[in-house]
């Protein structure tokens, strides 16, 4: 003890009556020790409080997660024969009772009502979506989508749509078209489940763009929903946005839309080639004949891979009409401009393999190298 | 009374998946890993076995693959739930030996009474 005193007495005489002898070099550390020593204190006594805190946050989380573990494991074995409102009627009050403000048991309860939501069908998601809205849990979620936070809006937003919260659509478009990324994929994504009038309508006021592994699970979720009325997705095609475009080229593509053929033809004309490309993909693969002309006046200013794509669509269209089209190319010096103007000569139905032998007759060693790699039927084009 | 062994990592899925197999009148071993439920399959004999392909240490294709390589074990059936409808992971299983395939999300009462029916043909 006495050591202490000592120490303690030597510190405080040191700041408060022999200071002002020291020279001033030593007087700024001293200050500065004595500040560094209080700070290091405070963080100290800070770590302590929070590990306690977080302690007792993680006593109470494991408390109420086995509480409300327990209640919706029992929640969701009730017997089929039971009406939905039944059951309800009967968890209701027990899950009522939960201290909801409190933030902790809020956060698990939602949790693991989506979690139950997310895995199982049938009577039980009913049920949840019910209870969820019975709780004033929906409300919560709304607030989330409002606050402004993009990761709490985020957090809302997806709670919304495990829910299908419908109504919430409303507030989720406004995010469909915000600058970031993550929140405008989210609302999107969202916005298509939970939308009942249009869920569409995203795509007439999409300015940012649509990112290239978000259209994957664009398209995903719009050709897997079947409840989903699938609109006419030329509608789009006029999109300034280029991702809009490319996305419902990709639609139209999937869902065979023939009444986009126009549209379709029209893109063979735009200023982006990856669209340019897809249009001649889908042309080809819809066989629109009516395209061919155009896309035979496009083909001279494409770059090599639009060019291979248009001799691959005039092959599948297999009209007969650009027969000495495709004649020309196999003097073309690119060995794969070569190969897809034989693969496309092969496809015409007017035996085309018979025009092959013909021309491989006539032709350069190289070229019949290429024409007995198109022959062979075990090779894929 | 017919013991099924449940293994799935999602703790929230195992506890209802438990309450729902006892409260159908099975004897119920759970195992919240690939690791645990290997060590339960290799000590213990079961009527039926319900695992997640995807769990940490060991996943259930290789929990399958021991059952169905096994001697004794291996006219023990099992169904493999998962979350992914991949043709080529089904087709795995299959080819392992795996007796049915539960897709999430899945309807409990559809679970529960494939599995009365897996039992059932089992037992005679």
């Amino acid at each position: 003890m006495n050591f202490f005193e000592t120490i303690i007495n030597y510190i405080k005489e040191t700041y408060t009556d022999r200071l002002v002898y020291f020279p001033s070099n030593i007087r700024v550390s001293l200050l500065i020790i004595l500040f560094c020593a209080i700070a290091v204190l405070e963080l100290y006594i800070y770590i302590a409080f929070r590990r306690l805190h977080q302690a007792s946050q993680n006593r109470e989380l494991k408390n109420w997660k086995e509480h409300i573990d327990n209640m919706l494991a029992n929640l969701i074995i009730f017997d089929e024969s039971e009406e939905t409102d039944d059951i309800v009627a009967h968890f209701y009050p027990k899950m009522k009772k939960l201290p909801l403000r409190n933030s902790v048991v809020n956060k698990v309860l939602i949790s693991e009502m989506l979690t139950y939501h997310r895995n199982f069908t049938g009577q039980i998601q009913e049920v949840l979506s019910i209870l969820y809205r019975k709780l004033g849990l929906d409300k919560k979620s709304k607030r989330k989508i409002n606050n402004k936070n993009w990761e709490i809006k985020i957090e809302g937003i997806r709670e919304a749509n495990e829910m299908r919260i419908t109504e919430m659509a409303d507030e989720i478009i406004k995010y469909t078209d915000d600058e970031n990324a993550l929140l405008r994929m989210e609302a999107q994504a969202a916005y298509i489940k939970l939308s009942e009038k249009d869920p569409f309508h995203f795509l007439d006021r999409a300015q940012e763009r649509i990112l290239d592994w978000h259209q994957v699970v664009l398209f995903e979720i719009i050709t897997k929903n079947k409840q989903l009325t699938i609109p006419p997705f030329s509608k789009w095609l006029r999109s300034p946005n280029d991702t809009v475009v490319m996305l419902c080229l990709k639609l139209v593509d999937h869902f065979m839309q023939f009444d986009a053929a126009d549209e379709v033809e029209r893109l063979l004309k735009h200023h982006n080639p990856r669209i340019v490309k897809k249009s001649v993909e889908i042309i080809g693969k819809l066989e629109l004949s009516d395209a061919e002309k155009n896309m035979f006046e496009v083909y001279f200013d494409q770059p090599e891979d639009i060019k291979l794509e248009i001799l691959n669509s005039i092959g599948k269209i297999s009209s007969g009409n650009y027969n000495d089209f495709l004649a020309s190319r196999i003097y073309s010096p690119d060995i794969k401009v070569k190969r897809e103007a034989f693969y496309a000569i092969k496809r015409d139905p007017n035996n085309g393999e018979d025009k092959l032998r013909e021309i491989y007759k006539q032709t350069t060693l190289e070229n019949q190298a290429i024409i007995n790699h198109v022959l062979d039927n075990r090779i894929k084009s | 009374m017919s013991k099924i062994l449940i293994a799935e990592d999602e703790v929230l899925m195992l506890k209802a998946l438990e309450f729902k197999l006892k409260k159908d009148g099975y004897q119920v071993d759970v195992a919240s890993d690939g690791r645990q439920a290997m060590e339960k399959v290799k000590s213990n004999t079961y009527d039926l076995i319900l695992t997640d392909i995807m769990m940490p240490f060991v996943g259930g294709m290789e929990i399958l693959s021991y059952i169905k390589n096994d001697p004794i074990k291996k006219s023990t059936p099992v169904l493999l739930i998962s979350a992914v409808g991949l043709e080529n992971v089904v087709l795995e299983g299959f080819h392992l030996g795996a007796d049915d395939f539960i897709y999430k999300p899945f309807n409990l009462n559809e679970l529960s009474v494939r599995i009365k029916r897996y039992i059932k043909q089992n037992v005679f």
